[in-house]
C-alpha cells in the first residue's frame, strides 16, 4: 500500500490520463484522429505552461494567484506594442513586463513579509486594474495577421503552442532537476528555516521563482492573444484555478518540496481532455469551471489522504 | 486599553493606533474627500455611503471570525452571487420573507459545506475555498442561465433600501449584526474557542476544545453573514447578476478585516476595526468615483490598501512584541 501511494505521486496522473484516453476513444470516434489529438494537446498548452511556473512556485512553498491578471496584462501590452515596435519586440517587452510583475510579487513577499496569499490576491486586483487602465477599458484589435502564427500556426503539421510547451518543459525540467537552483527551490519548499540556516539565499530564490511564474503567465497570455488577435484586459478570469488544479493533479504536493513536472504536463493535457469530453456532451461553458473546481477538490482530497496516511505510517516507525 | 508603562515610545504609539487609528483615518479621509469634492460632503452622499458600507461591513464580520480562527474563505463572493440569485429567483413563488429566509439559510449551509470540506477532508482552507469559489460561481451561472434576476419584491428591497425613522435599515442591520458578533466573540465560550484555535491549534485541541466543530461553526457563520449581505446588496442593485455580483468581494472583505487590525495568522482580532475599515473602504471607493477617478484606479487603490494594511499590521505587531502572522 505504501509503495502504491509513493508511486502514485509519480504516476497517478498518468493513470488518469490513460483512463481518460480510453474513455474518450470509446465515447467518440473522432478522438483517435491525429488532428483531434493535436488540438486537444494544443488547448492544454496554456494550462500546462502556467502550470510549470505554478509547479515551481508550489515546490518553493508559495503560490501565485495573480497569473490570470498577468496574462491579461501581457495581452494588453502586446496589442498596444505591436503596431509601435513590431511583433518580436512587442513580445519581448511584454514578457519583460510580466516578469517585472513577478519580481514585485517576490519583493513584497520577501521584504514586506506579506504572505503569498494576500500579496498575490492583492496584486491580482491591482494588475487587472492596471491592464484596464492601460487598455483604456477597451479590447484592442491587433491588425498584424502574422502574429496569429504564434498561437495557431503549424510547423510540420504540429501546432506551434505545442512546441512552445515542449521547449519550456525541457527548460523547466533541466532547471528543477539538474541545477543547484532547482535543488535550492525544493529545499526552501521543504523546510524554509533549515534552508536559511544552511546558508541558502531564500529571499533571492523566492523572488526568482515568482519572476519565473509570471513569465510563464506572460507566455500563456501571448499564445492566447495570438489566437484571437485581440488584446483583452479582462482575459481569462479564473485561470488561476486551472493552473493550480493542473499542478496538484499532477502530483505536486501542496506541502512543497517535491515538484512533479511530468505530472503537470499530463495534467494539463488531461484537463483539456475533460473540456473536450464536456464539449462532446454539449454542455455550456460554465460546466468547465465547475468540473475544474470539482477536479481540484478531488485532487486535493487524494493528496491529503495520501500525505496523512504516509505521515501516520512514518510516525508508527514503518519505513516509508 | 492596556497599560503601556515600561514600553518604548514607538510601542506606545502603536498601542494608541490600535485603538484610535482607524476612526482617525476615517475622519481624515472624510475631511480630504469633502474638501476635494463637493458632492461628497452632501448629507445624501454621506448617508448612502454609510448604507453601502454595510455590504462589506456585514460580510467582514464572518470573515473576521474566520481569520481569527486561522483560516481564509475566498469563496464568499461566489457564495454571495449564488445565494442571491437562487433566493431572489424564488421571490415570485414564495414571497419576500420566505425568500430572504431561504437565502440566509442556504448561504449558512454553503458555509457549513465549506467547513466540512476543510475539517474532514483536511484540505487547507484557502485552496478548498478557491475550488469552492469556482464551483459556486459556475453553479450561479448554470442556475440562472447567465441571466440576471430582477428583484421587485417590496420586503426584499426594503432590507437594502428602506429606512426606519430616517435611518437606512441596512445600517440598523449592520449595527445589530456587529452587536451580536461582539457578544458572540467576547461574551461567549464559543468566541474564546475561536480565538484559541486561531492562536494555536494544537494547544486548543489539547485543552479539550473541539477544533473541528469550532471551525465548521465559524465557516457556517461566514455563510450566514454573507447571506445577509447578499440580500442587502441585491436589494440595493435591484437585481442579482450571477456573473458580476460579488466579484472581488472576498478581496474587499479580507482587506476590511486586515485593515481593521486582525492578524492574518489567527488569534485575537478587532471587530470594530473591521467596521471602521469597511466604512473607510466604501468611502474611499465612492470618494474616488465622485472625483471622476477612473474606476480602474479604484482596483489599484484597494489592492494597494490591502498590502499597506498588512505591512502596517506587521509593523504594529513587531513594535508591540506580539506574535507575527
Amino acid at each position: 500500500m505504501i509503495k502504491f501511494l509513493k508511486l502514485y505521486e509519480k504516476i497517478g496522473i498518468f493513470i488518469f490520463f490513460v483512463l481518460g484516453s480510453i474513455f474518450l476513444s470509446i465515447a467518440s470516434p473522432n478522438f483517435l484522429r491525429g488532428d483531434t489529438i493535436l488540438n486537444i494537446v494544443a488547448q492544454g498548452t496554456y494550462g500546462a505552461v502556467v502550470g510549470f511556473g505554478m509547479t515551481l512556485a508550489i515546490t518553493s512553498g508559495g503560490f501565485d494567484l495573480s497569473v490570470d491578471a498577468v496574462m491579461a496584462l501581457t495581452s494588453v501590452f502586446i496589442s498596444i506594442l505591436i503596431p509601435l515596435i513590431g511583433i518580436p519586440f512587442a513580445i519581448l517587452i511584454s514578457l519583460i513586463v510580466a516578469s517585472f510583475v513577478g519580481m514585485v510579487n517576490g519583493l513584497i513577499i520577501t521584504k514586506l513579509r506579506v504572505s503569498p496569499l494576500i500579496t498575490t490576491l492583492a496584486m491580482m486586483t491591482i494588475i487587472r486594474g492596471v491592464a484596464l487602465i492601460v487598455a483604456g477599458g477597451k479590447q484592442i484589435v491587433i491588425q498584424q495577421k502574422l502574429f496569429m502564427e504564434v498561437g495557431t500556426g503549424k510547423t510540420l503539421g504540429v501546432p506551434n503552442p505545442i512546441y512552445i510547451m515542449i521547449v519550456l518543459f525541457a527548460v523547466f525540467y533541466f532547471l528543477l532537476y539538474h541545477t543547484a537552483f532547482g535543488r535550492h527551490v525544493s529545499a526552501v519548499g521543504s523546510n524554509e528555516s533549515a534552508a536559511k540556516i544552511s546558508g541558502l539565499k531564500v529571499d533571492l530564490i523566492k523572488i526568482f521563482v515568482f519572476v519565473i511564474v509570471s513569465f510563464t503567465a506572460g507566455v500563456a497570455g501571448t499564445i492566447r492573444t495570438s489566437q484571437t488577435l485581440i488584446g483583452i484586459p479582462t482575459m481569462s478570469p479564473g485561470f488561476v484555478l486551472v493552473a493550480i488544479t493542473v499542478t496538484i493533479l499532477g502530483g505536486t504536493s501542496l506541502a512543497g518540496g517535491r515538484g512533479n513536472l511530468w505530472g503537470t504536463l499530463f495534467a494539463g493535457v488531461f484537463i483539456s481532455m475533460i473540456y473536450y469530453g464536456l464539449n462532446l456532451i454539449g454542455v455550456q461553458i460554465f460546466y468547465q469551471m465547475l468540473s475544474v473546481g470539482i477536479v481540484l477538490l478531488f485532487a486535493l482530497f487524494i493528496d491529503g489522504v495520501r500525505s496523512r496516511y504516509l505521515e501516520t505510517m512514518r510516525a508508527k516507525g514503518i519505513k516509508v | 486599553m492596556e497599560r503601556t508603562r515600561g514600553m518604548g515610545i514607538r510601542a506606545r504609539i502603536a498601542r494608541r493606533w490600535e485603538n484610535f487609528g482607524l476612526p482617525l483615518l476615517f475622519f481624515v479621509l472624510l475631511v480630504i474627500f469633502s474638501t476635494l469634492s463637493p458632492p461628497f460632503r452632501s448629507a445624501y452622499s454621506l448617508i448612502s455611503n454609510f448604507r453601502f458600507s454595510s455590504f462589506i461591513g456585514i460580510g467582514a464580520i464572518g470573515m473576521a471570525f474566520c481569520i481569527m480562527n486561522g483560516d481564509f474563505d475566498i469563496s464568499v463572493g461566489s457564495m454571495l452571487s449564488l445565494v442571491a440569485a437562487m433566493g431572489s429567483s424564488f421571490l415570485p413563488k414564495i414571497g419576500g420573507v420566505s425568500a430572504v429566509l431561504f437565502t440566509i439559510l442556504f448561504s449558512t449551509f454553503l458555509g457549513f459545506v465549506n467547513g466540512v470540506f476543510v475539517t474532514k477532508l483536511r484540505i487547507p482552507a484557502f485552496i478548498t475555498t478557491l475550488g469552492m469559489m469556482f464551483i459556486y460561481r459556475s453553479l450561479a451561472y448554470i442556475y440562472t442561465n447567465n441571466t440576471p434576476v430582477y428583484i421587485e419584491n417590496p420586503f426584499w428591497l426594503f432590507l437594502g433600501n428602506g429606512s426606519v425613522l430616517g435611518v437606512p435599515f441596512a445600517i440598523i442591520l449592520m449595527l445589530i449584526c456587529y452587536v451580536v458578533a461582539f457578544l458572540l466573540l467576547r461574551r461567549s465560550p464559543f468566541g474564546r474557542y475561536v480565538i484559541a484555535v486561531g492562536t494555536n491549534r494544537e494547544t486548543a485541541m489539547l485543552s479539550g476544545i473541539n477544533v473541528d466543530r469550532t471551525k465548521i461553526t465559524v465557516f457556517a457563520l461566514v455563510g450566514l453573514f454573507v447571506g445577509i449581505a447578499s440580500v442587502v446588496i441585491s436589494a440595493n442593485l435591484g437585481s442579482a447578476n450571477p456573473g458580476m455580483l460579488g466579484q472581488g468581494y472576498e478581496f474587499q472583505v479580507i482587506t476590511a478585516v486586515v485593515l481593521g487590525g486582525t492578524a492574518l495568522g489567527g488569534g485575537d482580532g478587532n471587530l470594530w476595526g473591521a467596521f471602521f475599515a469597511a466604512m473607510i473602504l466604501t468611502y474611499l471607493k465612492n470618494g474616488l468615483g465622485l472625483m471622476q477617478v477612473d474606476s480602474y484606479w479604484q482596483f489599484v487603490a484597494v489592492g494597494l490598501v490591502l498590502i499597506f494594511a498588512v505591512a502596517l499590521n506587521r509593523l504594529k505587531f513587531t513594535l508591540l512584541g506580539q506574535r507575527q502572522a
